[in-house]
């Protein structure tokens, strides 16, 4: 099925990750992604949108994420913008180990699942405001 | 903009099973911290998801908060009812080296 560049643009409130999670599901289901990966793009829209919101947006209300979603005849590219300042730093590998212990804060594994869920990844600058984090799952 | 979580605590001899309803998120914090404060005193124990269930990176972090305090208590949790998807997650993360995850309930009971 021959199928359109998609772009969402979300409200900076938590919650509102789902609307890119059930479109990013829709659009691999149409592309004949298998069910596993799609769950594997789910959870990384997911978490991309959660780092937009939070971390990029800083929570501000009054600021949008951009969800982009298109294929280029191998893969689902998607694109989540905020309009802060994002992450382009690489974050370190999260250690349950020492979250178990104390020694390193709970929370921290949104990069780490999109790194391993999705088959290429990259945190950019965007040309207008703020930063996106690109993210690719091959079909085959 | 998330459901409330529905947790019920139900009893299987020396086993208490936390079945847990709903998407597990940030938002889900209050509602199983409440729980496992009921159950604070028990040696072994069972949260048993909803295979439907929507789990976020806040909601891991829940999660092994949770088994946190238990590693203090020594307590011995299991899990059961996770999709696929969430097993796999689950062992990417690391929870399986503090938990071990069944598909059903009746496979974790056995085995404790």
């Amino acid at each position: 099925m021959n199928i359109e560049e998609i772009t969402l643009i979300l409200p900076n409130k938590i919650g509102i990750e789902r609307v890119a999670r059930e479109c990013s599901s829709s659009y691999a289901k149409i592309l004949g992604f298998e069910a596993s990966k799609i769950e594997d793009i789910k959870t990384a829209v997911t978490e991309a949108c959660l780092n937009a919101i939070e971390h990029g947006n800083r929570g501000d209300i009054k600021a949008k994420v951009s969800v982009n979603m298109g294929f280029d005849g191998r893969g689902l590219i998607i694109s989540v913008r905020d309009e802060g300042k994002g992450i382009l730093h690489k974050v370190k590998k999260p250690n349950i180990d020492y979250k178990i212990k104390g020694l390193e804060k709970i929370r921290g594994f949104g990069i780490f699942l999109i790194e391993n869920l999705m088959d290429k990844v990259s945190f950019e600058k965007s040309d207008e405001n703020g930063h996106i984090v690109k993210m690719v799952k091959y079909l085959e | 903009m998330n459901k409330e979580n529905q947790i019920f605590l139900r009893k299987e001899g020396d086993i208490i099973i936390v079945d847990i309803k709903g998407d597990i998120t940030a938002q889900s914090e209050p509602f199983i911290f409440n729980a496992y404060q009921k159950i604070e005193d028990f040696e072994k124990i069972l949260f048993n998801f909803d295979e439907s269930a929507y789990i976020n990176s806040g909601g891991i972090a829940i999660i092994i908060f949770i088994l946190a305090k238990a590693s203090k208590k020594n307590q011995v949790i299991y899990m059961s009812g996770l999709s696929d998807h969430f097993k796999k997650i689950f062992h990417m993360v690391g929870i399986t080296k503090y938990s071990k995850i069944y598909s059903t309930e009746l496979e974790a009971l056995k085995d404790f």
